[in-house]
């Protein structure tokens, strides 16, 4: 009875260690992976590799309201279900990538078209890379060489960056953009944390409108209408609501805790 | 000459009828613009540059920018595909915006 007994408690032991292993430990991707959206609404359908955006050039360039509002970019992968027809319209990728001169004069290339010259054959996999072999015109190291260094994600401080005027994200796209009024600068607020001892966030309204504008978070990511009627938790955003939307995927991620919670302990 | 009186009388109901309902209908378009079909750019961009003084607005002006966002709706609806997707979110993230900070002014 007593032998039963204690196979039954080993087994029980075993069985506990084994599941506690079996949880999905995420690869930290690399810098320049950091941000990379891989889009396959259609294009393994269509017979072509699966797309790869990388958000580190197009961040560099241009600011998030500019694609993810002006051009109508869904804030989550696959969401858009862009169609090459789209592109062909000028519409998504194709506002930009269509052959005419971008802001730094220099042609983009065009998306997707309904015929493709013999000398351009190579150009879908300029996108459409997804398990290619393809050495990208742009390459991570070079590109961000100058740019100031943060401790993760890419492993750029691009607040940095532009307030040092090494990148210059552009808000209006002619045709596309409307014209409007400069935002009035917002009120930065704190947020008390619920752990004691960890120090206050400072929200800066300022840094986050500028590139983003206010109909990108409001509401679709904040609902709340009035401070402190929502109740964030760190587990939401770290599975990727509220700040997380955007803190685990494409700018500064959630790890580095002094970004946001930097108001000293009283 | 009976029946030519009662023509006459329906006549000039029908006449009264059609004056005033162009009147009523006139007053209504100065208050509230319908855009036609072609205008629907021009109206979805004075409404939608908007969002930036959202907070500036009374509730009132914030009401008749929902209302502006909901009457250019079936007009986005009536594109092709592309444009269609493009635009139907565009308008959605503006009127959203003004939604919300409707319900914000209006709890406080």
């Amino acid at each position: 009875m007593k032998r039963t007994l204690t196979v039954m408690f080993l087994v029980f032991i075993l069985a506990a260690v084994t599941f506690a292993q079996t949880g999905v430990k995420k690869r930290r991707p690399l810098p320049f992976e950091y941000g990379r959206v891989v889009i396959n609404n259609y294009s393994e359908k269509a017979g072509l590799a699966p797309v790869v955006f990388d958000h580190w050039l197009h961040r560099a360039k241009y600011t998030c309201r500019l694609c993810h509002v002006d051009i109508g970019f869904a804030m989550k992968s696959g969401a858009t279900a862009i169609k090459a027809s789209d592109n062909i319209s000028g519409y998504y990728c194709g506002a930009c990538h269509n052959k005419k001169p971008g802001p730094d004069g220099k042609k983009v290339f065009e998306s997707c078209s309904t015929t493709v010259p013999p000398e351009e054959k190579t150009r879908c996999l300029r996108c459409h890379f997804l398990g290619k072999n393809v050495k990208p015109e742009y390459d991570f190291v070079n590109f961000t060489e100058r740019f100031p260094k943060g401790r993760f994600g890419n492993g750029i401080d691009w607040e940095k960056a532009e307030a040092e005027g090494l990148v210059k994200p552009i808000d209006f796209l002619e045709g596309v953009s409307i014209k409007r009024q400069s935002l009035a600068v917002q009120k930065d607020f704190s947020l008390s944390p619920k752990l004691e001892g960890m120090p206050d966030i400072i929200f800066s309204h300022k840094k986050h409108t500028v590139w983003s504008g206010c109909e990108l978070c409001h509401p679709e990511i904040f609902i709340g209408v009035q401070k402190g009627t929502t109740k964030y938790s760190m587990i939401e955003i770290f599975s990727g609501k509220y700040c997380g939307v955007c803190h685990t995927s494409v700018a500064f991620p959630l790890t580095d805790c002094q970004r946001c919670h930097t108001k000293a302990v009283q | 000459m009976k029946k030519l009186r009662i023509f006459f009388l329906l006549l000039a109901v029908a006449v009264i009828a059609s004056v005033s309902h162009l009147k009523v209908e006139n007053l209504l378009m100065a208050a509230d613009p319908v855009p036609a079909q072609e205008d629907w750019k021009s109206e979805f961009e004075a409404v939608c540059s908007k969002t930036q003084d959202a907070m500036t607005f009374s509730t009132d002006e914030l009401k008749n920018l929902i209302a502006r966002c909901d009457k250019l709706k079936p007009l986005i609806d009536k594109l092709d595909e592309s444009p269609r997707k493009v635009y139907l979110r565009r308008l959605q993230l503006c009127k959203d915006l003004f939604v919300f900070v409707l319900e914000s002014k209006e709890r406080k």
